[in-house]
């Protein structure tokens, strides 16, 4: 048998690998940490893998949510241990390799060169990449696998058990005509309410910045402190305010700016059509000044070589702006600029505060300015329905993620080459 | 090569691991709880409503003097108690007795998070019997009341010398001269809460009471008298007597906001606005609501809020106890002085310190012509589409019998989507 053939069937046991292949430190080190690993997660494994499988057999012994929890913690654990297991296997492997082949294996001294030197990195990012799989990961798993289980009111712990039902949630989701229905109205209303707002956000944000630009422009400092201000008081008094403002007896833009102008009160709370238009309004100018103060930036450093040589060819204004401002700016915030259309989607304040979805409209379960976000939130924390809202926020996730991904890939500003 | 060993190897440790798996079976551990808690404890752990610790302190010394028994008391937002019980109580470090609005015992059953609790007839008579059917739940008391409220109406006595014996003297009243104020009486009535009053003195009902047990599958929100009610509450807005601003979420604020400024003469509210109305510098006159047209009284939702023990508790007989002690006569009335929220136990409906209380008395009045707020979970589908149907009435959108139809097949198609068993 060769060297590395042996070195890795003795692995089975970590660390006699390693001692086969007369590492003795290195060896010594795997098989204390599988140790460490057994004898501390043994007994937390055990029950965590057992309830991630069952849920729990018997109330009130056992809380079928908690069990889910550690089971989903339990399945990390395993698969950190895997991994070190793995990379036991590996290392006995490549050593005998390199004992097969009659090379030198390296002493301890050069192993620790080694790890010093090239998975700096790795020691580095290691502690934060644990830490990022509980805080960030573990979340995601345990609410994608709450989507597939029975977890309602009437399926709560202590009382009763959960059960796993596998994709019922996320058929009922379409089967049933109550959800059906008033998913499709709303996810319309979602589509054009992400991209209206956003645009128009994003739109007003870069012509104030350009036009802030302006080189004879005076009290430009002034200026922009102002158009800072709606960015700088919390999204939440605004909207508050404004909801004041629209209404449609009291407010002040009724009776005060538009009667001014002589036009008639509009009813701005009570009609799904005007409801949606002071929305997109107020998104707008909560929205415009981040995009406005991240354009600023990107405008200081376009060289001014380029506007000059577009001069000497006779460019006029708009050309430039055109053909150099614009394509600069979306080259550097493109990014970001995604990430406010998907933020908008999921845009909860604005809506839920403004008219919390209203107003009413006839047989529909939603408010007319109800977005996928805010109508799940009414429907689920009425009715305790925590599996429906898990299954509802992983399609909305899927939604997001895939059309972020494809248009990040889309955008020039992830390729490698430069724009200039 | 390495892959090859590493696959059967995972399987067979994932084998072994799952099938040695699972908590020691021992069945004597769940059988010995009811002999342990008649067992006196060392400590009773209460949860009382924020700012409202002052009214059961006394009676906590009491109880501690007579049983021997520590009793800690700690405030926190009556609304919270149930999210925090659902964490804390598994994890054992849940109080014995909780502070809920009545509404959400059925929720809580169904959870397992409050148990029932076993008191002499003696015991629930002392109390409204309005008031122990809001605590009962399929059959079963889940606690002792502590206070009751419900809408009343409220007047401002610069404006208006007395109230209103009906609500057509108010219609007139508002379409009349107003007492100086801009709007002659305000009521949300685009929100169900309120509104439920009028509907029900027409004879609507949100779900048949059967002797005690509510049928869900039984919705009287779009019969002849709830499409009357309506009608009325839609005259109000068609009349230009309530203004179009005051409809949906902010109504509320909206509807304080006009009272307290002076201008509305009257408004119909609860007796939490009272303090609010009173340090606006309003002078209150405070009395039940006003006779509807058909002569008969507004069938107000009441609210009950009670001490319920919680299911986690290891000495639930002990925490029954002081839910007893602490709302018998002698502490209620402690209570009440101390809170000002009317209890409902029926020897102190008659005393003079409730009687004598202009605003205590119309509470405990009105408290008696209304129906208690359903407490099945089914409730919770009934809110959102009432208040839609209330709405599109008021805004002249739907006809009100086109609206309540509407309502309820919206609320039995979600009772049936998400209150299937």
């Amino acid at each position: 048998m060769t060297h590395r053939k042996t070195a890795a069937l003795l692995s089975i046991i970590p660390g006699l690998g390693q001692f086969y292949n007369k590492q003795w430190v290195k060896g010594f080190v795997f098989l204390f940490l599988a140790a460490c690993y057994f004898i501390a997660f043994l007994d937390f494994l055990n029950i965590g893998l057992w309830g991630i499988v069952t849920l729990g057999t018997e109330v009130p012994r056992d809380h079928s949510i908690f069990l889910l929890v550690n089971g989903v913690i339990s399945l990390i654990v395993v698969a950190i241990g895997l991994g070190f297991y793995v990379l036991n296997f590996y290392d006995a492997y490549q050593n005998g390799n390199k004992r097969d082949m009659g090379l030198q294996l390296a002493t301890l001294r050069e192993q620790y060169h080694n790890v010093i030197d090239k998975g700096f990195p790795y020691l580095m990012v290691g502690p934060g990449f644990l830490l990022l799989v509980f805080v960030v990961i573990f979340p995601i798993i345990f609410m994608l696998l709450l989507s597939f289980t029975n977890y309602n009111l009437y399926n709560s712990p202590p009382n009763k058990l959960v059960d796993w039902v596998g994709f019922q949630t996320f058929i009922e989701m379409f089967t049933l005509d109550i959800w059906r229905e008033t998913f499709i109205s709303v996810f319309a209303w979602t589509i054009i309410w992400t991209f209206t707002a956003t645009t128009l956000q994003i739109g007003v944000g870069i012509f104030l910045a350009v036009l802030l630009n302006q080189k004879d422009l005076k009290f430009k400092g002034l200026m922009r402190t102002l158009l800072i201000l709606p960015w700088a008081v919390p999204a939440f008094v605004s909207i508050l305010i404004f909801s004041g403002l629209f209404n449609d007896t009291f407010g002040a833009i009724n009776n005060d700016i538009l009667a001014a102008v002589g036009i008639d009160s509009i009813p701005w709370m009570t009609d799904p059509f005007y409801t949606k238009i002071a929305l997109i309004f107020i998104q707008s100018w909560l929205g415009f000044p981040f995009v406005m103060a991240m354009t600023t930036g990107v405008l200081q450093s376009i060289p001014g070589e380029l506007y000059e040589a577009a001069t000497v060819d006779g460019a006029s204004t708009w050309d430039k702006f055109r053909k150099i401002t614009l394509p600069m700016i979306l080259f550097t915030t493109a990014p970001i600029l995604i990430t406010q259309y998907t933020f908008n989607f999921n845009n909860f304040n604005v809506i839920y505060l403004f008219n919390n979805g209203g107003p009413a409209i006839p047989d529909q379960n939603a408010g007319g300015t109800d977005i996928l976000i805010s109508w799940i939130y009414n429907l689920t924390m009425t009715s305790a329905q925590y599996s429906k809202a898990a299954a509802v926020t992983v399609m909305l996730s899927i939604i997001i993620v895939s059309v972020s991904l494809f248009y990040f890939r889309k955008t020039k500003s992830f390729k490698d080459e430069g724009m200039i | 090569m390495k892959k090859l060993l590493a696959l059967p190897l995972t399987f067979a440790l994932a084998a072994s691991a799952l099938a040695a798996c699972g908590p020691q079976e021992d069945s004597t551990s769940t059988g010995g709880k009811k002999e342990a808690s008649s067992k006196k404890p060392e400590k009773l752990v209460i949860w009382e409503d924020q700012e409202k610790g002052m009214g059961t302190k006394d009676a906590i010394k009491k109880f501690e003097e007579k049983h021997g028994i520590k009793v800690e008391l700690k405030e926190i937002p009556m609304l919270d108690q149930q999210e925090k019980l659902r964490l804390d109580g598994p994890a054992k470090k849940g109080p014995d007795v909780i502070t809920t609005p009545h509404d959400r015992i059925g929720p809580l059953a169904i959870e397992g998070l409050i148990a029932p609790i076993e008191v002499s007839d003696d015991v629930t008579k002392l109390y409204t019997e309005s008031s122990i059917n809001a605590l009962t739940y399929d059959g079963n008391l889940y606690g002792l009341p502590k206070s009751t409220e419900t809408p009343v109406f409220i007047y401002n006595k610069k404006m208006m010398d007395k109230a209103p014996e009906s609500l057509e003297d108010l219609m007139a009243f508002s379409k009349g001269d107003k007492g100086g104020a801009q709007y002659g009486y305000l009521a949300n009535w685009t929100d169900f809460y309120f509104a439920h009053g009028v509907l029900s003195g027409f004879g609507g009902y949100v779900f048949k009471d059967d002797n005690g047990t509510l049928d869900p599958k039984d919705v009287g929100l779009a019969n002849e008298g709830a499409v009357e009610g309506l009608d009325y509450i839609t005259s109000w807005y068609n009349e230009g007597l309530f203004p179009k601003g005051i409809i949906g979420e902010k109504a509320g604020s909206t509807i304080d906001g006009l009272f307290t400024e002076g201008k509305a003469a009257s408004v119909m509210n609860g007796p939490w606005s009272f303090q609010g109305y009173k340090d606006a510098g309003i002078d209150i006159g405070v009395a039940p609501m006003p006779k509807l047209p058909n002569g008969e009284y507004v069938k107000t939702f009441i609210g009950v809020k009670g001490y319920n023990v919680s299911a986690f508790s290891e000495n639930q007989e002990w925490a029954a106890k002081l839910v007893e002690f602490i709302t018998n006569e002698e502490n209620s009335k402690v209570r009440y002085e101390k809170t000002a929220e009317i209890p409902p136990v029926v020897s102190l409906m008659e005393d003079p310190i409730i009687a004598d209380n202009e605003a205590a008395k119309a509470v405990a009045v009105q408290s008696e012509r209304g129906v208690p707020m359903p407490n099945i979970p089914e409730m919770a589908e009934v809110w959102a589409p009432a208040a839609n149907a209330l709405q599109l009435s008021a805004t002249g959108k739907s006809k009100p019998q086109a609206a309540l139809d509407s309502a309820v097949k919206t609320i039995g198609q979600n009772i049936e989507a998400n209150h299937s068993k």
